[in-house]
């Protein structure tokens, strides 16, 4: 990992832009930049794409439907019922705005801690490890998720005040009954989609190679992979999806998502998350007592649905920078590295000769993540360790596409909470290994902090 | 606000025209609300009735039209509460099935009529919510470098060579397009538009998923296509360097609410309805994402610019467009286009290829001689080959008389019938189209 430079030193340090790929990327900035296919992918497989994004763009139904019997499943409990209910136009969700308000593109997942050897956390015996808030006619809802916000103001060095809020996590209209002094709650706001499938096809080895879970270079900064379950092979896989890189491929974390957040089964997910103490879930789901899943048990989300919808997921291209020639900027581009962001916020990896779409095989890529859990210290912890993540790790999130956020996004909020208003608030939430980071910029020049967030614009 | 006369009064006709709950009852703690609508459009609305009315949620019941009419057909009609969705045909058969309740509006900021047309209901069951036009998208730089014009009429579909760059839906297919092709078959004559799409489809690109219309010329596939005009106001809002064109003779159809005769919680209900009615409610209808066109006429005043204002058309030529006859006629349209255009677009192409051929040579000898009509015998065997390519198997006159057989297209009531009469319409058509063929040819002139 890159040494940290004086800050002296950082202000000569104008970097060279990294710019992009053109098979890759796309030159547009409307609130459609994040919906473009690769300019790259071939022609049967950009009819494939839009396939995935109608059915990206679908509600799905309560079955059983006479018409679109390809459309039904929804439930028996879920968050919502599209994925583009979270991921407007493949941006970040908006978290609720308070109290009399309700998440709708944020969502929040539960366990207890374990009890038998190695003590991992397990789902909660009622709830379930995702809390599902809504139910299909006949089967109560989990209840009602919201946020309560509580401010206060942070000076810079120099005295600026720049205001910060934090959220308390609010479950009401509990339909099961308390959730029990030992629930752990992570609170998940959904992340933008763009160049997933460049993410995906970067070797494992390269991970590897960024991780420092022991700080050998002594930068600070360690950096480790998760290991987790990949359901289709059967095996731990290092995790690269999910706001702490719990999932270990896009079709994984998609059939995911129609399982948790819509109540869709799939052949990677069969079952249904209804627990055993929710009977009405259980009847609705045809998992009741006595009932047998049956012969003609067929999941409610097809194989070939799953495989159109992570290609669409998969092909989504990346924005190109704006302005990275700007003098400003490329002062931004070099504090971005003098002062540690880079050590996390990798600027550059390389695909593998090999990806799920040859499109995206060989590509030098500019995503400044590297896919790697960081500990970010107490004030971003959420408590709730997942798989190999601790409570205080979140996987480092890619910065392409940041500076289009607003154009794309009503609200636009950041961090996995969305409690950042702007990405100077975002940087200021940054502890544990990015503390040094972050007083860095604490303690800048106003003009340094100009070029820093003009550099964030760029993306 | 209203008078606060009206507000007294505005109960007992079974809705008022208030944001919220202002009169001062609360609402229950749900609505239950059925639509096929896309989520981009009822989120918005799901989002901003909730948190106008903290404590009532608002439960989506998302199904296609035919789910819906069975949904309501039960005794408990599901469970919901409000039906709310762009399905032109479904709401008078449910109304006149006693599935609604009446819905009285104030007809001063609703006048239920746009562009001429009646898109409320006469007898006060369900009331239109938004309008959309229907036209043309088409991607003006590209057509400026292919140096081709741009559309402005149904007619030039057929005018212009557009050589693959135009799209066509194909009729079966997409939802919007029953609606879309009996607006230009009614504008342009059935005989006549049949003759038109043949022509046009000839050379065009058939596509069957609504949205990928407007997206094939979004991307590059096509430079022009024929849509409702939402995708493509749409896509203009979301920074797309693509126009909308409306012909002089189209029409703006409405989507429609009504509240459900057994609604279980009628007053929540009724705040649905008043908030999607309301200003707020249809101004909400600007949103990039949706924009759809207002009932409302007071809130044009708060459009984004360049928005077309459908009360106030400029351009546009007198035409009744008969919606309910047009309605009837989705099903025979879907099956002639599948017949005569989307089974044989092969056959078309060379057929419209050979006679588009003879009338380049007939102009180039016109122009090369500086007469107008060189050659009488040759001029009247394209014109007749054209007559002959554009054959449509139905006659105008017989098209009301036919239609039912064909409405209730999905279940397909009478599949032998139907079936017979597609063979009949195949081997007409056929039997047309090789007479056409070989007079164009005999038109060519021999070099
Ligand atoms: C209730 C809101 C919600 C819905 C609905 C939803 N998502 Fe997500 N999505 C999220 C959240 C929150 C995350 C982060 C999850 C985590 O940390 O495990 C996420 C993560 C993802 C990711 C990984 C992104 C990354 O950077 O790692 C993909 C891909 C994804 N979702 C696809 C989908 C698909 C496909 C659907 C529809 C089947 C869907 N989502 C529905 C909220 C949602
Ligand atoms: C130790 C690793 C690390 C360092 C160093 C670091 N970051 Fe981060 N960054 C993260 C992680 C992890 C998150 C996500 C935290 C969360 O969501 O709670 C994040 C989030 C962000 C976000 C919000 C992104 C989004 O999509 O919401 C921005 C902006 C950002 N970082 C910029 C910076 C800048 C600028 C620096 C240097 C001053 C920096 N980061 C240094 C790990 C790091």
């Amino acid at each position: 990992m890159r040494r940290v430079l004086p800050l002296a030193a950082a202000l000569l340090v104008a970097a060279t832009p990294v710019l992009a790929d053109e098979a890759v990327t796309v030159p547009v900035q409307g609130r459609d930049a994040f919906s473009r296919p690769l300019p790259a992918l071939d022609p049967v497989r950009r009819a494939a794409f839009h396939a995935g994004r109608s059915l990206f763009q679908q509600v799905w139904t309560v079955g059983p439907s006479e018409v679109r019997p390809d459309l039904d499943g929804l439930g028996p409990l879920f968050n919502r019922q599209s994925c583009i209910a979270c991921h407007a136009k493949n941006g970040r969700g908006e978290p609720p705005e308070g109290e009399s308000d309700s998440m709708r593109s944020t969502l929040v997942r539960l366990s207890v801690p374990g009890s038998g050897v190695g003590m991992a956390p397990q789902p909660h015996p009622v709830y379930g490890d995702q809390f599902n808030p809504d139910g299909i006619p006949g089967v109560p809802g989990e209840g009602r998720a919201t946020l309560v916000w509580s401010e206060r103001i942070d000076r810079l060095a120099d005295g600026t005040p720049v205001a910060l809020r934090r959220p308390d996590l609010r479950l009401g209209n509990l339909g099961y009954g308390p959730l029990g002094p030992e629930v752990m709650t992570s609170v998940r706001m959904a992340p933008p989609l763009v160049g997933l499938g460049l993410l995906e096809a970067v070797p494992e080895a390269d991970l590897l190679a960024l991780a420092d879970p022991d700080d050998r270079d002594g930068d600070g900064v360690r950096g480790r992979v998760n290991l987790v379950w990949d359901a289709a092979r059967g095996a731990y896989a290092i995790g690269r999806f999910g706001l702490k890189a719990n999932q270990p491929s896009l079709r994984q974390q998609n059939a995911g998502a129609f399982d948790g957040d819509l109540g869709l089964t799939s052949t990677l997910f069969p079952q249904h998350g209804c627990t055993a103490a929710q009977t009405a879930c259980r009847a609705a789901a045809g998992e009741g007592p006595g009932e047998d899943a049956g012969d003609d048990a067929r999941p409610e989300l097809s194989d070939e649905q799953l495989d159109l919808v992570t290609l669409y997921t998969r092909a989504l291209a990346v924005p190109a920078r704006r302005n990275a020639d700007d003098p400003l900027v490329r002062v931004g581009e070099g504090l971005f590295a003098a002062i540690g962001c880079a050590a996390c916020h990798t600027p550059t990896l390389r695909t593998g000769p090999s990806a799920a779409l040859p499109e995206l095989a060989g590509r030098t890529i500019h995503p400044f993540t590297d896919l790697l859990l960081h500990d970010m210290g107490e004030g971003l912890a959420d408590g709730r360790p997942d798989f190999q993540a601790t409570g205080r790790q979140w996987r480092t999130p890619p910065l392409w596409g940041l500076g289009l956020t607003a154009a794309v996004t009503d609200r636009p909020t950041y961090l996995h909470d969305g409690r950042a208003r702007t990405p100077l608030e975002a940087i200021l939430w940054h502890g544990g290994e990015a503390e040094p980071a972050r007083e860095a910029v604490r303690r800048m020049p106003s003009l340094n902090r100009k070029a820093l967030l003009a550099f964030l614009d760029s993306l | 606000m209203l008078p606060l006369s009206r507000r007294i009064a505005a109960p007992l006709l079974g809705s008022i025209l208030m944001f919220g709950s202002g009169a001062g009852w609360a609402l229950e703690d749900r609505v239950v609300v059925m639509t096929s609508y896309p989520d981009e459009l009822v989120q918005r609305y799901e989002q901003a009735f909730e948190r106008a009315n903290p404590g009532t949620d608002l439960q989506v019941v998302w199904k296609p039209s035919r789910d819906a009419a069975v949904e309501l057909a039960k005794p408990d009609q599901g469970g919901v509460d409000v039906y709310w969705t762009p399905s032109l045909g479904s709401f008078p058969r449910l109304r006149d099935a006693g599935a609604f309740r009446p819905l009285a509006v104030d007809r001063a900021v609703l006048p239920g009529v746009v562009d001429g047309q009646f898109v409320s209901d006469r007898q006060g069951f369900f009331e239109a919510f938004e309008v959309a036009g229907y036209g043309m998208i088409i991607n003006p730089a590209a057509l400026a470098r292919d140096r081709l014009p741009q559309p402005a009429t149904w007619r030039d579909l057929a005018a212009t060579r557009w050589t693959g760059r135009l799209a066509l839906p194909i009729a079966g297919q997409v939802g919007f397009s029953g609606a879309l092709y009996d607006i230009l078959l009614q504008a342009e004559g059935w005989e006549a538009g049949w003759a038109l799409l043949g022509e046009a489809a000839a050379d065009a690109t058939l596509v069957g998923s609504g949205g990928q219309v407007s997206e094939s010329v979004v991307n590059g596939e096509a430079d022009v296509a024929v849509t409702v005009d939402f995708f493509a106001r749409s896509a203009i809002a979301n920074g797309h360097p693509v126009a909308l064109v409306y012909p002089p003779r189209t029409a703006f159809l409405p989507a429609q609410v009504a509240i459900a005769r057994a609604a279980p919680h009628p007053d929540a209900a009724r705040a649905f309805v008043d908030f999607v009615l309301s200003a707020p409610g249809q101004a909400l209808l600007f949103h990039p994402d949706i924009r759809r066109y207002p009932v409302r006429p007071d809130v044009y005043a708060q459009a984004p610019a360049g928005t077309v204002n459908p009360f106030q058309r400029i351009g546009a030529e007198p035409y009744a467009y008969d919606m309910e006859m047009g309605l009837n006629r989705h099903g025979l349209i879907a099956a002639l286009f599948d017949t005569l255009i989307a089974a044989r677009q092969d056959r078309l192409k060379t057929l419209w290829g050979a006679i588009h051929a003879a009338e380049a040579a007939l102009a180039a000898q016109s122009t090369a001689q500086s007469t107008t009509n060189p050659d009488p015998e040759r001029t009247a065997l394209v014109g007749r080959a054209r007559m002959l390519a554009g054959f449509v198997p139905v006659a105008g006159a017989d098209v009301d008389r036919l239609a039912p057989m064909f409405q209730d297209r999905r279940s397909n009531r009478n599949p032998e019938e139907q079936a017979a009469m597609r063979k009949d319409w195949s081997a007409r058509i056929d039997a047309a189209h090789a007479e056409a063929l070989e007079l164009a040819r005999r038109a060519l002139p021999t070099p």
